[in-house]
């Protein structure tokens, strides 16, 4: 599904990656660990064309997203939810929910079944008539689920889909994420720094040390390297 | 499909409602639009003194149009003046000038207006304060550049007298459709899915690109159309007014009024504009008249006062106040 | 000949950029501090000039003398005006563009009241320098540019010793690098922020004695123009940079001044906005500017 060839991006002096690659096969899961500053929110605004890599290639089914704009590779069916939720504060989350569709052609009955469906999913349709901007940030995170989902993307990147949940939305969100490589056949990129979902959901897991790929492998694997240990998971 | 994943479909009751909360919505900005142009229609028959309905209409029309870029798209052009000096210069140049009947001359406004904006579309990718400072230092060197044209086509910084183009009755005629289409295309774009995808550019820029929005090309369009409205109005007023020069079609005071009118009455919603500009143009004629220099004060005060304490204007604090009917409102 | 008249722009410009340079300079502290784009700068700006105007008429003060009266008058003014104004500001939507309006509200009552009291004739200081001209070689320079620029030069060099050297002041910077960092290790953001709008509207007040002393006549109506300049050399500069202002100011200055020589006025100004709008597409941070467009 998604492929990143030798991706590099420097930010003046700094190098945020330093060359990674990653290959994501249809409807899997893979976790993306590394501490703070490791690079991988770089990656994902790589992957969605928010930043323009330094060199490298990113390939999705086969073509490449270099030089698209942002919104020409989500219509390629690549969605994203940011580390901070970023929502459309002063709109209704129906009408968040409804933003994906602007462009398409589905009816307007179709557009509303599917943001009803996906609000359902995440428990908030009973708020649909609010503004984003009054939801608590737990909340926000699972409307920002709700609107990348709706577009029935091929590819999702997460990042920290965990950051500041309580454990009962934290339980929902694992939920709908291990749904969405079955249910809603989707592949998902997941950056967290909760170890043990990242464990429970991946396929997968890619460790990024300063910008490089320090390991990669299963979960078990991941767990005893000695390399990961030092590094990441410290003493 | 979607409804077949068990239990996740919405309640009847609630799809039928949201779906109501819509027409609702848009019937209620037909209402208004008929409430306003309809007596607008029947002033001449009703009243001599045609002016004061002559203004309301070009205020309503320039804070319709302002809202379009301010309200759903987040920019403040503080040169926004400029749109409507460049249909003002557009339509009086080539009546007076070139002999242009006053109908074409005003549909070549409207394209000047357009192509300006066209021109200007650059700046679109400035943020914040930076645009609001660029735009106001273009609506200057317009003024400046159109001052410095040859005398012969523009007047110079004396400007230019359409006496022959005098004709008050019509001129009013034709600023009431103008006001129908220009509510009629906000409605349009408010309600279609272009305005949705404007207000989430506005809202993130960022976000509405993730989801799929093009951005510039979403930003284009609201600003051709906001500029396209006050271009034909700049015309309008010279057709009324008989007279152009730069200072009064550049005054950034124009600007102002906009500014301070459609955010008196909310900018982001449909009805916020056209209610602050009846509302505050009305008070502004009167204090006007019995005191010039102070009602520029007064103006003044307004702006901070409306942005100090209630920057959502009269129909954002009402929907604040009311969440419960924020929905229905246009 | 053209090469004396160009030196002459030149060394005109340059006097005068860093004249200017000082709008630039309150602009950028007010900007930087505070994320306010002061649109009412070049009111009051010209206030200075009435002030300066009515000590002398009144009591009888040289626009020497009244400089740090006004500076002090100014201040206290731009003190209150923090707390009644610009402190609110923090809770709207979109503060800075909520800024720029406030403060374009404020210009518009400011240039009503003036235009109310002092009317809308051309006003000018009352003072005589000797000898009124220096000659050097065919250069000829008002001797009152020389003493304004003297001024400027230590006003500046203050600014400079004060923003790098005492403790308000590199507070004052840290703050125009980073706001949040600032109030977590205990400085006292609100005070700094009142403080800085003081200082910014005191050089505002200053400026506008030191233009009356070298353009002979203000009026209410000259404010909006100096708030055009002042933006010119932000943008040019670096929002919110105090060093971009001095350049910016300088170069706005030269450009304005060689333009006047080679054309006239009004395309000075016309040039000095398309330097403004080419920096903006070219280096939209500004020519010294580190920060992104937000
Ligand atoms: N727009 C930018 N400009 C300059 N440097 C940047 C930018 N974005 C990221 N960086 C730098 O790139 C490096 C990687 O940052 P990134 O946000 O990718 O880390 P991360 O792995 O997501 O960390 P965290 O777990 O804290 O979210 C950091 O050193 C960061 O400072
Ligand atoms: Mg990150």
């Amino acid at each position: 599904m998604l492929r990143v060839t030798d991706l590099t991006k420097t930010f003046g002096g700094l190098k945020a990656l330093g060359g990674v690659s990653l290959h994501i096969p249809e409807k899997r899961v893979l976790g993306l660990l590394g501490m703070n500053g490791s690079g991988k929110t770089t990656l994902l605004n790589c992957i969605n064309g928010l930043y323009e890599p330094s060199s490298g290639d990113i390939q999705l089914q086969g073509t490449s997203l270099l030089g698209l704009p942002t919104h020409k590779i989500a219509a390629r069916g690549v969605g994203r939810t940011f580390q901070v939720p970023k929502l459309f504060p002063r709109m209704t989350l129906l009408e968040n929910l409804a933003a994906p569709f602007t462009t398409g052609d589905a009816s307007d009955a179709e557009v509303y079944e599917r943001s009803a469906e996906w609000l359902n999913r995440v428990e908030l349709y009973r708020l649909r008539h609010n503004y984003a901007e009054e939801l608590s940030g737990g909340q926000q995170k699972l409307v920002e689920l709700a609107r990348m989902m709706v577009a029935q993307p091929k590819l999702v990147l997460l990042d920290e889909p965990f950051a500041g949940v309580n454990p009962s939305l934290a339980l929902l969100i694992i939920r709908l994420i291990e749904a969405m490589p079955e249910r809603d056949g989707c592949s998902v990129l997941l950056v967290s720094h909760d170890l043990t979902s990242v464990y429970q959901l991946s396929h997968n897991i890619v460790v990024l040390h300063e910008g490089r790929v320090l390991a990669e492998g299963g979960a078990a694997e991941i767990r005893s390297n000695p390399d990961v240990i030092e590094a990441y998971l410290g003493a | 499909m979607a409804s077949s994943l068990g239990g996740v479909a919405a309640p009847a009751e609630g799809r039928s409602g949201d779906a109501r909360v819509g027409r609702i919505r848009i019937s209620l900005w037909i209402v208004v639009a008929l409430g306003v142009v309809l007596p607008l229609l029947a002033a001449p028959a009703l009243t001599e003194n045609l002016s004061f309905s002559f203004y309301l209409m070009l205020w309503i029309i320039l804070c319709t149009s302002f809202n379009l870029v301010a309200g759903f798209t987040g920019y403040m052009p503080f040169g926004y003046v400029a749109f409507y000096g460049v249909g003002a210069y557009a339509t009086g140049v080539l009546h007076k000038t070139y002999g242009l009947p006053m109908p074409g001359a005003l549909v070549c406004a409207a394209l000047a207006g357009a192509a300006v904006s066209l021109l200007l579309a650059p700046t679109l990718r400035l943020k914040g304060v930076y645009f609001g400072i660029v735009s106001l230092a273009l609506a200057v060197i317009f003024r400046l550049v159109v001052s410095m044209l040859p005398e012969d086509i523009t007047g110079g910084s004396m400007g230019l007298i359409l006496a022959r183009a005098n004709d008050p009755q019509t001129t009013y005629y034709v600023t009431v459709a103008v006001l129908a289409a220009c509510l009629a295309a906000a409605g349009w774009l408010a309600f279609s899915r272009t305005g949705v995808a404007l207000r989430a550019v506005r809202d993130d820029a960022d976000a509405a690109a993730i989801v799929g929005i093009d951005v510039t090309r979403t930003r284009l369009k609201a600003w051709v159309l906001a500029a396209t409205f006050p271009a034909v109005v700049g015309g309008l007023e010279a057709w009324y007014t008989n007279a152009i020069d730069p200072e009064a079609s550049f005054n950034i005071l124009v600007t102002a009024k906009v500014i301070v009118y459609s955010m008196a009455g909310g900018l982001g919603t449909l009805l916020g504009p056209v209610l602050g500009a009846g509302a505050l143009y009305g008070i502004d004629h009167l204090i006007w008249q019995k005191f010039p220099v102070l009602n520029l004060m007064f103006l003044g005060i307004i702006i901070m006062v409306m942005i100090l304490v209630f920057p959502r204007g009269l129909v954002g604090s009402f929907a604040q106040r009311f969440p419960l009917l924020r929905r229905y409102i246009p | 000949m053209t090469a004396d008249l160009l030196l002459q722009g030149l060394i005109n410009g340059l006097i005068l950029g860093l004249i200017y340079s000082l709008i630039g300079l309150s602009l950028n502290i007010i900007f930087g501090v505070l994320r306010v784009v002061n649109f009412a700068h070049g009111e009051f700006i010209i206030l200075g000039a009435y002030a300066a105007y009515f000590l002398q008429r009144l009591l009888g003060l040289s626009p020497f003398l009244a400089m740090p009266v006004i500076f002090v008058m100014f201040a206290l003014i731009g003190w209150a005006l923090y707390f009644v104004l610009v402190k609110r500001l923090a809770r709207s939507d979109d503060p800075e563009t909520a800024s720029l309006l406030v403060m374009f509200g404020l210009s518009i009552t400011l240039g009503a009241l003036m235009l109310f009291f002092f009317e809308a004739d051309a006003r000018s200081l009352d003072y005589m320098l000797e000898p009124p001209f220096l000659m050097f070689g065919n250069i000829v320079i008002p001797t009152t540019r020389l003493v304004a620029l003297a001024i400027t030069l230590v006003i500046t060099g203050i600014t400079a010793w004060f923003l790098y050297r005492t403790f308000p002041g590199k507070a004052l910077r840290a703050v125009i690098m980073n706001r949040s960092a600032v109030a977590t290790v205990g400085i006292d953001v609100e005070k700094l922020s009142a403080m800085t709008f003081g200082i910014g509207l005191g050089f505002a007040g200053v400026t506008g004695v030191l233009l009356a002393m070298i353009f002979p006549a203000f009026s209410p109506f000259a404010g909006a123009d100096y708030t055009l300049i002042g933006f010119i050399i932000i943008v040019l500069g670096g929002l919110g940079h105090p060093i971009g202002a001095l350049v910016g100011g300088l170069l706005f200055g030269v450009t304005e001044q060689v333009t006047v020589v080679l054309a006239d006025n009004s395309v000075a100004l016309l040039v000095g906005f398309a330097l403004m709008i080419a920096v903006i597409f070219f280096r939209p941070s500004g020519l010294f500017g580190r920060q992104q467009l937000r």
